[in-house]
């Protein structure tokens, strides 16, 4: 507006120390990791051929990908309604109005954060084995093929659900009080102001929240690994794990490299569409 | 607030929130009482309360997992990264919020961003220890701050760009006025409204590159080199039965985090209560 020339180039100039960084540690090794996916690389020797098409073409007959396909979209599904469920339940209850229990409860939701998936899986293995089995007199939930998948949502949300609780409860506290007073004046009783000014206002905090929940259910490797390591019998093995599997274990990189690219194109595609989504729905104030 | 007496509705309320405590309490609880814990208690009863004291699962745990010397490691990787981020991150952000509609470069970039988000982190780990090895910095602190910030700031800018959204031009503009440039009005008058986004993105990054695992993992093998959470992998796989010393040294290990976390959780409060986001 009034430096034109130089604020043309300030914006780019904004965004370069950190699109060096992002280059760098993502940018450049997704392009390599194309490369690999089109070759025949074991992931150790030297030399690797090229072999076109192959491993992409392989996917679609591999019989093994197909349990960790479905187990991934269970994971997702499950773990992203649960998910922000319970973290837009959480941030409900510590804006309400026990002013001083808020504070300690915000603490206590959010502490499970602080701990790595590494450590909450084996905090939580050792629950399933010793606690939860007994106080219920079942088998360890994770040994069970049917339950092992909502066993470790389960685990994953008391990890996670401090974070997407943070985001919806600036959202709500940033919803203006007043809007609350009209509608009362208008009428409306406590579910109609929850569906009809909380949900609409609370769209922004929805599109980061759902959208960043579901991506990395999609994704799940950490918690899953150290918690079953896939098992009981693959019942909770996710891609991700596979593609693990084919660099570590089965020593087929290429392969396995062609898989979880597919998978991010797939994750893309579904994450770009959530997002816009909820961002069309987003009301300004 | 002002809320009208409900008496019935407070006291479901206070219920559900007691018993959302409790079950999110449990965990960490056993955790803490099975610290505390020889093994002939542990094997006796989970939910008894120990003995007494018994200390030497700590002692023990630090020991066998050179505490002082991951934790410094930790503290070398997580605290630069966290500042390389808030810096790089909330520059990047507020571009995009405030061009990205009039440019289709930055909109392109926060699509880029976007779309990296979905990454998952196994299709990088080869090609990334590759470019490691090549360039020798496998093993290497400053190498793996390079890593942690280059994989977060696509996630922080992101925060940043809605929280930017949401603070009026006119602020901004009134100095342009004044002849400030852009850089500078960023500095000077954005930068600290900021604050309540920089404190959430430094609070939860601080959380997360202390926890990072996967990056860690294949970037920093050598003892000398392996942060807390590298550690602790190796530790509870070794330790797989002694619940009570592997307990004590995780729980060890989370008070850096626990009482940062402390600290941070003031400023987060008070940014969203200073109304900064209100327009």
């Amino acid at each position: 507006m009034y430096f034109p020339m130089k604020k043309k180039l300030t914006k780019y100039l904004f965004v370069l120390p950190g699109f060096c960084f992002f280059a760098f540690a993502m940018l450049i090794p997704f392009v390599m990791g194309i490369n690999i996916a089109f070759t025949d690389w074991d992931g150790v020797a030297a030399s690797y051929q090229y072999v076109g098409l192959k491993n992409f073409m392989d996917i679609f007959r591999d019989a093994r990908i197909r349990t960790p396909f479905f187990n991934t979209l269970e994971f997702a599904l499950i773990g992203t309604v649960v998910g922000n469920v319970v973290s837009l339940y959480l941030a409900m209850l510590i804006n309400s109005k026990f002013e001083k229990l808020n504070h300690i409860s915000r603490t206590v939701f959010f502490i499970p954060v602080c701990f790595s998936s590494v450590l909450t899986a084996f905090l939580w293995k050792f629950l399933y084995r010793e606690f939860i089995s007994d106080l219920f007199g079942t088998k360890n939930l994770l040994g069970n093929p049917f339950w092992v998948i909502p066993a470790i949502v389960v685990i994953g949300v008391w990890n996670g659900a401090g974070i997407n609780m943070l985001i919806y409860l600036s959202g709500l506290k940033n919803i203006p009080l007043e809007l609350y007073e009209a509608s009362k004046v208008d009428g409306a009783n406590a579910f109609q102001q929850f569906t009809r000014v909380t949900l609409p206002l609370l769209m922004p905090a929805f599109s980061v929240c759902v959208t960043l929940t579901l991506t990395s259910w999609l994704k799940e490797f950490a918690t899953t690994l150290s918690a079953t390591g896939g098992g009981p019998g693959g019942a909770s093995r996710t891609v991700s794990i596979y593609v693990y599997e084919n660099l570590y274990k089965y020593y087929k990189a290429g392969y396995g490299q062609a898989v979880s690219f597919l998978f991010s194109l797939c994750l893309i595609v579904i994450g770009l569409c959530v997002s816009s989504f909820f961002r069309k729905r987003e009301v300004e104030l | 607030m002002k809320h009208k007496k409900n008496m019935p509705g407070d006291v479901i309320l206070l219920l559900l929130m007691l018993a959302t405590i409790v079950i999110f309490v449990i965990p960490l609880y056993l955790a803490v009482l099975t610290a505390f814990k020889s093994k002939p208690e542990l094997s006796r009863s989970v939910l008894a309360l120990p003995e007494g004291l018994y200390l030497e699962n700590f002692r023990e745990g630090m020991r066998r997992s050179d505490f002082f010397h991951s934790l410094r490691n930790s503290v070398l990787v997580t605290f630069p990264s966290v500042i390389l981020i808030v810096l790089c991150a909330s520059m990047s952000g507020y571009s995009v919020a405030r061009h990205a509609q009039k440019t289709a470069a930055l909109q392109l970039l926060d699509k880029v961003y976007l779309a990296s988000l979905m990454i998952p982190f196994q299709i990088l780990m080869i090609p990334v220890y590759r470019i490691y090895k090549a360039l020798n910095l496998l093993n290497s602190l400053p190498g793996m701050v390079l890593m942690l910030t280059g994989t977060s700031i696509a996630y922080a800018s992101f925060l940043y760009v809605g929280f930017v959204k949401s603070i009026p031009r006119e602020i901004e503009e009134s100095a342009y006025m004044d002849g400030c440039s852009e850089m500078k009005t960023f500095w000077i008058i954005t930068f600290p409204l900021l604050k309540p986004v920089s404190a959430t993105v430094a609070a939860l990054h601080v959380m997360w590159l202390w926890n990072d695992f996967n990056i860690s993992i294949i970037l920093l093998q050598k003892e000398m080199v392996r942060t807390i959470t590298v550690k602790q992998f190796y530790f509870f796989g070794q330790y797989t039965a002694e619940y009570g010393l592997a307990f004590a040294a995780a729980i060890v290990s989370m008070i850096p985090v626990i009482v940062c976390f402390a600290f941070m959780q003031k400023y987060i409060v008070n940014g969203i209560a200073a109304g900064a986001v209100k327009s």
